[in-house]
């Protein structure tokens, strides 16, 4: 038997604690050919790739690989399948030279049992010729540009006989010109090594550009399976994805435009590569920044907050010159506070208990005799919070790595309530969090914008943006593309916004 | 020409050996007694010793971890290897194998745990430090044992030629051996990659018990040859030898370039920098120097061989976010 698939996912199901990440999920990739796997945020793209690497075991359904019913039980099971995987963040080990990285899990030897480097430069450079990249094998890794470590990835996925190449995001964080180089070695490897390809993309064009067919994910079921590009125009897909264009909730209060600046951006350039970036904050109003992962958001956000540095331009709060130094200046000076994308590693410390977390921020203005800090005191001051956001918790005492991810969040952010501020900075809130609490938060932010906290709500998922903003900001590569008010209309708004990224 | 030198110049080993070179050079113009056979031979006994028990830490460095059991291992070695001898007339050959097998397998024990537990070497080896050390006092009631046979004796104070230790013929062939394990053979790159990021060695199908695992059995079983070394040196077994090594075992390949972080040791720069530490040691005494200060002296040379790892990260670093953005 031999079928014109060489990859199959058939029923595939997963649960994790309080998501059904995939539902019955379809996939089948003909033999060379590229397949792209499309779907909004959480829509179980990331669970199918790692079931597909054997990071995952699903908890029902079959994996058949060239007729064959297999099990994947660890990413070295992939590999020995012929799949190899190029992550969204690079997988290479930095201080080694390209060709050590190639040949790394055959490195060939000599008579002595030795690592015969000649031979590892010679193979490696075989490989290299063929995606007739310009890079000598003896280079090191951590000297090369990200697009052509991966690259270099792509060269190590062949050099292992890889007939399954599975690529994800993988235009993220290289520019536009090194995506088109990529894009004509896809194609190349898929016609003359007999590749196939599956691409995992947020950016549609891409996704008409190269692929031959897709896969559409939604809520973890298939919107679409396996069906041919031409049949789709753009419009058509975006709806497969999104599936409900009334989804953008009840639309919150219009936004008065008082004129009343209280955060200013002037020609600000940053350490980590902002240029020229001008914006205004007006009070009481959800300013939104959205962009692709890589943009330069949650770095802007740092910056003007202190964690990082601002090099040149002029940051007015008030209308008056400010500079911060750091986020502690940020917060008791200015009452500007950032909630942090990465919770578990910034936004709280996870050993200590609901009562620290929440309090941590409001400590010094607690502090009394010799810096000493009473439990009661601090529980007072933010309970009010944690019980006004239905935190989930035995007592103040618990530990927060106890909690579920959505009360964790919901911690982080009862910690800024209580510090009080003026304008926060609250980046990705809702991602990895389900349905319910990601309600409850956008209430809360609206609630926060209501009292007169001006907010700068930072995130990737398109229908959250726009129903919280009032105002939206796209970013690309570090600089600001372009500037909307949001009318609240899920299909004008997505896409002038993907106008101001594409153009 | 020019090429080769600024190839070497980046080569952490070079600039050491400058240092070695010169500072000799200036230290026996100034006072000639440093090159007096005696002191030579002085000398190179102490970098003897201490080049395995650099090399049993960096081991562990180059995986990103940490063994503060060195000198456990190393001690409970060199009294079981002691002990043997003079409680039950073992022969050397016999007392040194199973002395080996006591390092390997506190290694192994070590390994074994982190790498099952995944709790952090640092922990791991600060408990089977007070084991190790607890099995030692037991045993010896910290007495030391005395009764070491005469061949030993020659081994550890004779000299093969000049001044020249035969003490030196072990560590020159771990040396050697240690360079093409880390340079030249793929469990020793293995480890090094682990070091370098154990996500992106595992989704290369690296085993990362594996590797955990060999390093520190090799860690263990150079130390337990340092502790043996120690006692060919000594004449004696006591309980307390590889009590001070826990400073230099660090100080030699952190001062040789190796980044605590993990991936990265230089077999090279390390012996040349245990020779450094060796050098000031030595000159500080000749000198009069109050021994005291050789501690002030070696604390800083750290320090600055850490500045400077850190600046070349922070280049790195640096090099790395202008092509994230163009």
């Amino acid at each position: 038997m031999n079928s014109e698939y060489c990859l199959e996912i058939n029923n595939s199901n997963k649960t994790f604690p309080g998501v059904k990440a995939l539902d019955n999920a379809n996939f089948k990739l003909k033999k060379g050919s590229i397949h792209a796997l499309v779907g909004e945020n959480g829509a179980g793209k990331s669970t199918l790739i790692k079931i597909l690497t054997g990071v995952y075991k699903p908890d029902s359904g079959e994996i058949i690989i060239n007729d064959e019913k297999i099990n994947l039980n660890s990413p070295n099971d992939a590999i020995l399948k012929g799949i190899s995987v190029v992550h969204q963040e690079r997988n290479l080990i930095g201080r080694f030279s390209v060709g050590e990285n190639l040949m790394l899990n055959n490195l060939p030897k000599n008579s002595l049992n030795l690592i015969d480097y000649n031979e590892v430069f010679k193979q490696s450079k075989k490989w290299l010729d063929i995606l007739d990249l310009d890079i000598s094998p003896e280079t090191i890794v951590s000297d090369l540009t990200v697009a052509k470590m991966q690259l270099c990835e792509i060269a190590k996925a062949l050099s292992m006989e890889s007939k399954i190449l599975l690529l994800d995001e993988p235009t993220s964080s290289i520019s536009p010109q090194d995506a088109n180089n990529l894009f004509k070695l896809l194609k190349k490897i898929v016609s003359k090594e007999g590749v196939s390809v599956v691409f995992v993309s947020h950016k549609l064009e891409e996704v008409f550009q190269i692929c031959d067919y897709v896969t559409v994910l939604r809520d973890g079921k298939n919107a679409c399976e396996s069906e041919k590009i031409e049949t789709l125009d753009r419009k058509q897909l975006v709806k497969l994805m999104i599936g409900r264009e009334e989804q953008v909730v009840k639309s919150k209060k219009l936004f008065e435009n008082n004129n009343n600046k209280i955060l200013e951006l002037e020609n600000i350039n940053t350490y980590l590569g902002h240029k020229s970036i001008n914006l205004s904050l007006y009070k009481g109003e959800i300013l939104g920044l959205y962009g692709l992962v890589g943009a330069g958001r949650t770095e802007l956000a740092k910056s003007i907050v202190g964690i990082e540095k601002i090099i040149s331009g002029n940051l007015k709060l008030n209308s008056k010159s400010i500079k911060i130094h750091s986020a502690k200046e940020a917060l008791e000076k200015y009452k500007i506070g950032y909630i942090s994308e990465d919770r578990k590693k910034e936004g709280l410390i996870l050993m200590h208990n609901v009562l620290d977390n929440t309090g941590i921020t409001v400590w010094s203005q607690l502090k009394r005799f010799f810096n000493f800090l009473n439990d009661s005191t601090i529980g007072k001051k933010v309970t009010p919070y944690i019980q006004k956001l239905e935190v989930k918790t035995p007592s103040n005492y618990q530990l927060v790595s106890n909690l579920s991810g959505g009360n964790q969040q919901k911690i982080s952010v009862a910690k800024w309530l209580a510090a009080g501020t003026d304008i926060l900075f609250i980046d990705e809130p809702t991602v990895g969090i389900d349905v319910k609490t990601k309600g409850y938060l956008h209430e809360l932010i609206i609630d926060l914008s209501k009292s007169g906290t001006s907010i700068v709500l930072i995130s990737s998922d398109m229908p959250e943006m726009i129903s919280l903003a009032d105002r939206i900001i796209v970013m690309k590569n570090f600089i600001i593309k372009g500037e909307k008010n949001n009318d609240h209309n899920y299909q004008s708004m997505s896409s002038s916004i993907m106008e101001f990224i594409h153009d | 020409m020019n090429k080769i030198f600024s190839n070497l110049f980046k080569k952490d080993w070079f600039g050491l050996l400058i240092v070695v070179i010169f500072g000799a050079l200036i230290i026996s113009v100034l006072k000639p007694a440093f090159v007096s056979s005696f002191n030579l031979y002085v000398l190179m006994s102490s970098i003897s010793l201490m080049l395995i028990v650099a090399m049993s830490q960096m081991i562990i460095i180059a995986i990103g971890q940490m063994n503060l059991s060195v000198g456990a291992i190393g001690g409970l070695v060199a009294i079981s290897f002691a002990g043997l001898m003079e409680v039950y007339d073992m022969p050397i050959f016999i007392a040194a194998s199973i002395g080996i097998v006591i390092g390997v397998s506190a290694g192994f024990f070590n390994g074994y745990i982190t790498a099952k537990t995944g709790i952090s070497a640092f922990i791991i080896t600060l408990a089977t430090l007070y084991v190790f050390k607890g099995i030692n006092l037991g045993i010896t009631e910290a007495q030391p044992f005395y009764k070491i046979p005469d061949a030993i004796r020659v081994f550890g104070n004779g000299k093969i030629i000049g001044p020249i230790p035969y003490l030196i013929i072990i560590p020159l062939i771990v040396t050697f051996v240690m360079w093409i394990l880390m340079t030249k053979t793929i469990i020793g790159r293995y480890m090094l990659a682990y070091g370098n990021s154990i996500q992106s060695s595992e989704l290369m199908g690296i085993s990362s018990t594996q590797i955990v695992i060999t390093a520190h059995v090799i860690s263990g079983l150079l130390a337990g040859i340092a502790g043996m070394l120690v006692v060919c040196r000594l004449s004696l077994g006591t309980p307390n030898i590889g009590d001070a090594w826990l400073l230099p075992s660090f100080a030699a390949p952190v001062i040789g370039g190796a980044i605590l972080a993990g991936g990265k040791v230089d077999v090279l720069a390390t012996a040349l920098a245990v020779v450094i530490v060796a050098i000031i040691s030595q000159s500080l005494v000749i000198f009069k120097v109050d021994p005291f200060f050789v501690q002030i002296f070696l604390g800083f040379m750290i320090l600055f061989a850490v500045l400077i790892n850190r600046y070349r990260e922070y280049q790195e670093e640096n090099k790395k976010k202008i092509f994230v953005h163009e």
